[in-house]
């Protein structure tokens, strides 16, 4: 039997593979793939203890979360396009322009 | 003229926005003008003032924040009328004496905002207010240091800005605590000052709340071991600097003892009597040593009011109205004397833009007049009898000898080794022979450097002769003070304490 | 009476005052005038309020204002002319009237005339607000008052450079002045002590209500009210170990040295003994006063050593003084106060006589004071030859002179006390007083005339100067005839003290015995200084050489002690203070907070590289130990 343990370990784990994404990756793409990634473990988690509580106020939430999850992406993505015409590149390293 | 303090706040203030708009010609005529207005505004509070009330007068009440108590109210009693006219007529005859010739405009702006907080901090009967204008205080001293000073200005303007405030803002968090703590016992918020006399709390909470006043208070003072930001400030500051930090500055310290400490926390203070104490011996006999040890007469003179004010400090924990009233005399005599010798060493630097004792020797020879000067207010610094300087030493030290003659003995050396220091500059820089041909020719006090002077040399032998119309009021108010104390004192010792202080029965 | 009481005290201020006016400006003669006059007038008023007090017997007591009150303790100016003060107030006027006169002589030469004589007046008028006070706090004015005056007077030709101590003995005016200064101020804050300790038991600092309490006190306190006041009397009467300064002090014009260094202000300490009479001469403290008998005792002794190798003829008579001093504290101590006080007022007399006389060499010798330079000065200066004689007579005690009496009952004293040891002291003493004395009038004024081979051209000074100091020339000689009178007058203001039957039976055997030691002094001095021709005096190289002459030249080593383990240590620890602690501990630790935070600040800095996925990575540390901290007090909690 799948129980609840079993969704949160599937979420933690895609969720670990998000974050080391996120600590690992260069590219700014590909940062944006692995925050997906972490949102998505977040949802999978939210529905899954919607469903076990059963109360839909996770479910809601994880649909609130992909609409923004949506937007972002459309925002981020334009952004990331524009960078990439002004530097010709979308690796973090050349980008360090804020240094302190 | 019921709202006279208020007049006093802030005429200098308005006077110092229309400044502005005043032709740079006749900034120093017109700064001179306002502190005259304001020094006589002073003198009639003096006279209006009824001696016998020992209670606070001209109060004036508008709340500000009702919710939280916080309220624009003010009020003068013996113990602060006194120095609000001595801030008065030290701005005045600094400005009098002023020397800069550099953006003259500016700094009669800032002298006369300055004279505000001056005005507001020794008036003011509610924390926050009192809060307001002790910062306050610290904006146009910042400038006169980092605009006006010597090579080493933006250092030591910054030091003295920090560390005064890193202590208040610990003063600050005790109001705070204060007002807390009022309120779970009462119901109600309150910042005023006399609503928090009359709270009895309990002894652990007067130890921390009197902990947290003390760093904002000692800094300011400045006691031993925070008093290096002073060395600095006045060997960096113009002589006008120099004159208004040591004469009404560095009071609002030892004010705020008087003020804040002894009457709300009786029990504490009465229990930190040994610890400051011993603070202000080694205040009183280290930096008179390092004082000795200086090169430069400015700086010996900024040693010197360590030094003084650890007599002050030592005063006002005597817990008798001999000690107390000492010591609040003896922040006059402080500001007057040490206002004027710094006054001095101000002159001979306009002339030779130096201040170090081995450039000097023989002066007495080429400028009598400016021998005799300085020779009179030495005297007074060292406490001779019939100056100022005498009434207050004598007095603190006789308060003090109740509680401890040990500690007072070991006090009393300041009355030798401050005669060392002093008459050691004296030689160095008035006896002897000529040695430096640049010398020869300096020019004796101009007019302008007399009339600023006389004055000071005129209150230093009147109080020195005839020092009751001050002390008594002084007195009065003091003396209420110690009753209320003896009555708040919620543990016995400090009841006893505060009995055996005044008794003149018994004891060595 | 009450106005001449004033008149008396404020006539030197307005002479101060007057002549202060022209400080500034070059000499005036009449300024000299007009101050002699203003301080004839308060010696007038004086010697009226003596005359009245005589007579009636009554003490007159005014309070002129209130000065301090605070909390219970309130101190008026108030001025009391009783038997004691009245005697010191006739003393100091006498005395400062003609050396007023005398300095319109002897300061005719210097640019500061005027300055000159607003310091003298200023020192008049303290020293009698010390002795007319009715009140410690007022004493105490005065005490300070006399301090300050002396200070200015000793430094008063302050342009002179310091010298070593081998070329100067006392380095400089402005030297010896501080140090006259800061040695008193130690011996004052005894006496400040003293007064707390009075107010602190009694509840004022008049006198009369100190002394009415006093048998109500228990002895501990007693004992440290005496011990406390007495310091401050062992400093202005410059008693061991706080003497240095007196010798010293003869940098000062030689009228101050008569004034202020001879016949008043270092009495003022035997003046407090003698006012506190009801304190020192209780059962309780009969320890401290003996304790002040010994110690005058040994002063006598040990100042008398000092001046019998002595070159400096200023010195040498302070010394005297130093001697003399010890003299009256011995007296003092021994409960004989009305003896004390007898042996003040002539000694005022004759030692003013003394070193006015002394003056007159120096002005005639441009100011060279070294004996050995002299020699034969009688046939220049007959008249200032007869004066010195006279004092040196009066000093050494023969008989009809002045000395004679006072200091034979002194002597007399210690013996009537059974303190035979302190007698025998001081009849040696007093032999060895009669031999400094005339050593230093044989050499100056008989004998070779040693003064040729060194260029001087000395003349005698001027007659009203020689005039003016016929008064004190007069009392010198014949103050003691009116002894038994004295006695009569002070007895009604102080406690008797008479000599036992015994003690009174042998006094002429004692008085002759003095006599004898003092005329053996003098005639050893006499052939050892006086004869000229093959027998004249030479300076013995190998005497010279000596330990014992090396150990009193250098005044016992003990100015080199202090400079050695006071002076320097005190300005060494000083600017250790300063360099070390102050500069390195206290600002450094201060500085170090600041620092700290700057550097954290500096460090942390570098975190901030601009790359966002470092950015990200601390984000991600950052949750992981948020996440860790809320973990871990969940757990706790």
């Amino acid at each position: 039997m799948i129980g609840l343990s079993h969704y949160l370990i599937v979420s933690a784990l895609i969720f670990s593979i998000g974050l080391v994404g996120v600590l690992r990756r260069r590219n700014l793409l590909m940062l944006f793939f692995a925050t997906e990634v972490m949102l998505n473990a977040v949802n999978i988690a939210f529905a899954a203890i919607s469903h076990y509580y059963n109360d839909l106020t996770g479910q809601m939430f994880a649909f609130f979360i992909i609409a923004i999850a949506a937007s972002e992406v459309a925002v981020g993505l334009g952004l990331l396009i524009l960078l990439y015409k002004k530097y010709g590149s979308l690796d973090l390293d050349d980008l360090a322009n804020m240094k302190g | 003229m019921d709202n006279i303090l208020s007049v006093l706040i802030f005429f200098p203030a308005i006077a110092g926005l229309l400044g502005f708009v005043v032709d740079k010609e006749s900034a120093r005529a017109y700064g001179i003008t306002v502190a005259a207005i304001e020094f006589f505004l002073s003198l009639w509070l003096w006279f209006s003032f009824d001696a016998t009330n020992a209670g606070m007068q001209y109060v004036e009440m508008i709340p500000l924040i009702p919710d939280f108590g916080v309220s624009y109210y003010l009020g003068v009693d013996g113990i602060s009328l006194f120095i609000i006219v001595m801030a008065a007529l030290m701005t005045l005859i600094g400005m009098m004496s002023m020397s800069i010739t550099k953006n003259v405009k500016n700094m009669i702006i800032t002298l006369l905002f300055l004279e505000m907080t001056m005005m507001g901090v020794f008036v003011a009967l509610d924390a926050i207010i009192f809060y307001l204008f002790w910062e306050l205080s610290l904006v146009p001293m910042l400038y006169i240091i980092g605009a006006w000073g010597g090579p080493l200005r933006v250092y030591a303007s910054i030091k003295f800005f920090l560390y005064t405030f890193a202590g208040s803002l610990i003063m600050l968090v005790g109001m705070l605590f204060m007002a807390y703590v009022y309120h779970n016992l009462t119901g109600v918020w309150s910042f005023a000052i006399t609503d928090w006399y009359a709270l009895v709390l309990p002894v652990e909470y007067q130890l921390w709340l009197f902990a947290a006043f003390f760093f904002g208070f000692a800094i300011k003072v400045p006691m031993f071991p925070f008093h290096t930001w002073l060395p600095y400030a006045h060997g960096q500051a113009p002589t006008i600097g120099s004159v208004i930090l040591a004469a009404v500055l560095l009071k609002m310290g030892t004010y705020g003892f008087v003020r804040f400490s002894l009457p709300m926390f009786p029990d504490a203070s009465v229990m930190m009597i040994t610890p400051i104490a011993i603070l202000a011996i080694i205040m009183i006999i280290y930096t008179a040593m390092v004082a000795y040890a200086q090169k430069d007469i400015k700086q010996v003179i900024a040693y010197s009011s360590v030094s003084h004010m650890g007599i002050i400090m030592l005063g006002i924990f005597a817990m008798n109205a001999e000690g107390i009233s000492g010591s609040v005399f003896q922040m006059l005599s402080h500001g007057i004397v040490s206002g004027a010798l710094f006054m001095l060493v101000g002159v001979i630097y306009d002339r030779r833009h130096t201040k170090l004792m081995s450039e000097f020797g023989g002066l007495a020879t080429v400028m009598p007049k400016y021998a005799v000067i300085f020779g009179i207010m030495l005297m007074a610094s060292v406490g001779l009898p019939l100056t100022i300087g005498f009434v207050g030493e004598f007095l603190v030290l006789l308060g003090f000898y109740q509680i401890s003659p040990i500690m007072t003995i070991l006090a009393g050396t300041s009355i030798i080794i401050g005669a060392i220091y002093m008459l050691a500059v004296y030689k160095k820089t008035f006896f002897g022979p000529i040695t430096n041909e640049a010398n020869k020719t300096l020019k004796d006090l101009d007019r302008k450097e007399t009339w600023s002077l006389i004055p000071l040399v005129l209150i230093v032998v009147w109080l020195g002769v005839y020092p009751k119309p001050i002390l008594e009021p002084i007195d009065n108010s003091v003396k209420a003070m110690l009753v209320f104390m003896e009555e708040k004192a919620i543990t016995q010792e400090a009841k006893d304490v505060i009995i055996v202080a005044k008794s003149t029965e018994g004891g060595i | 009476m009450e106005n001449l009481v004033y008149i008396a005290l404020f006539a030197p201020f307005v002479s101060s005052m007057f002549a202060a006016l022209f400080g500034m400006s070059p000499k005036q003669t009449y300024v000299g005038i007009i101050a002699s006059m203003l301080l004839f007038v308060s010696f007038a008023s004086s010697v009226t309020l003596a005359f009245t007090i005589y007579t009636t017997g009554t003490p007159i007591h005014v309070t002129m204002m209130e000065w301090i009150s605070a909390g219970d303790l309130t101190i008026p100016f108030g001025f009391l002319v009783d038997q004691i003060s009245v005697t010191m107030m006739t003393v100091v006027t006498l005395v400062s009237t003609v050396v007023h006169i005398y300095s319109i002589g002897y300061m005719d030469h210097d640019k500061s005339f005027n300055r000159f004589f607003s310091y003298l007046s200023a020192f008049v008028f303290s020293m009698m607000i010390l002795v007319m006070s009715d009140n410690f706090a007022g004493l105490f004015i005065g005490w300070e008052g006399v301090g300050v005056c002396s200070w200015l007077l000793i430094g008063f030709w302050y342009h002179k450079a310091d010298k070593t101590r081998e070329e100067n003995p006392s380095i400089s005016p402005s030297w010896a002045a501080n140090e006259a200064f800061i040695v008193n101020r130690i011996a004052d804050l005894g006496m400040l002590v003293g007064l707390f300790i009075l107010y602190w038991n009694v509840g004022s600092l008049q006198y009369d209500v100190v002394f009415a309490e006093l048998p109500n006190l228990s002895g501990s306190v007693l004992n440290a009210a005496a011990i406390a006041l007495f310091i401050g009397a062992m400093g202005k009467s410059a008693q061991f170990p706080l003497h240095t300064w007196l010798t010293d002090a003869m940098e000062g014009p030689t009228p101050v040295s008569a004034l202020i260094h001879a016949a008043t202000m270092v009495t003022a300490g035997v003046f407090l003994v003698i006012r506190a009479n009801p304190l020192f001469g209780m059962e309780e403290v009969a320890g401290v006063s003996f304790f002040i008998a010994s110690l005058g005792t040994f002063v006598a002794f040990y100042a008398a050593s000092m001046a019998l190798v002595e070159r400096d003829l200023k010195r040498i008579i302070a010394y005297s003084t130093l001697s003399q001093l010890g003299y009256m504290f011995a007296a003092a101590g021994l409960g004989a106060y009305w003896i004390a006080l007898f042996h003040l007022a002539a000694h005022a007399f004759f030692k003013a006589l003394l070193f006015l006389g002394g003056g007159n060499v120096m002005h005639a010798m441009h100011d060279e004071l070294d004996i050995f330079k002299m020699g034969g000065l009688k046939k220049v200066m007959r008249g200032t030859w007869l004066y010195m004689g006279i004092a040196s007579i009066a000093l050494a005690g023969l008989p009809i002179f002045a000395g004679f009496y006072s200091k034979d009952a002194i002597i007399e004293t210690a013996f009537n006390e059974g303190t035979y040891l302190l007698w025998f002291m001081l009849v040696l003493t007093a032999g060895m007083t009669a031999f400094y004395s005339f050593r230093q009038i044989f050499l100056s004024f008989h004998g070779e005339e040693r003064y040729k081979a060194f260029g001087f051209h000395p003349h005698e000074m001027y007659k009203f100067v020689l005039v003016a100091m016929s008064p004190l020339a007069a009392l010198a000689i014949s103050a003691g005839w009116f002894m038994d009178d004295f006695k009569e007058f002070v007895y009604k203001g102080i406690p008797e003290y008479e000599m036992s039957h015994h003690t009174h039976h042998i006094a002429w055997l004692l008085g002759l015995l003095v006599v004898v030691v003092a005329l053996s002094g003098i005639i050893l001095a006499y052939y050892k200084y006086a004869r000229t021709g093959a027998k004249a005096f030479k300076r013995d190289e190998k005497v010279e050489e000596s330990f014992i002459y090396k150990l009193l030249k250098n005044q016992y080593y003990v100015p080199k002690f202090y400079e050695e383990f006071l002076t320097k240590p005190y300005a060494m620890i000083s600017e250790k203070l300063w360099t070390t602690v102050d500069m390195k501990i206290v600002d450094a630790s201060v500085d170090g907070i600041a620092k700290f935070l700057y550097k954290t600040g500096d460090s942390s800095r570098k975190m901030q590289t601009g790359n966002l996925s470092h950015y990200l990575n601390w984000m991600a540390v950052g949750s992981v130990a948020l996440l860790l901290v809320a973990a871990i007090s969940a757990m706790l909690g």
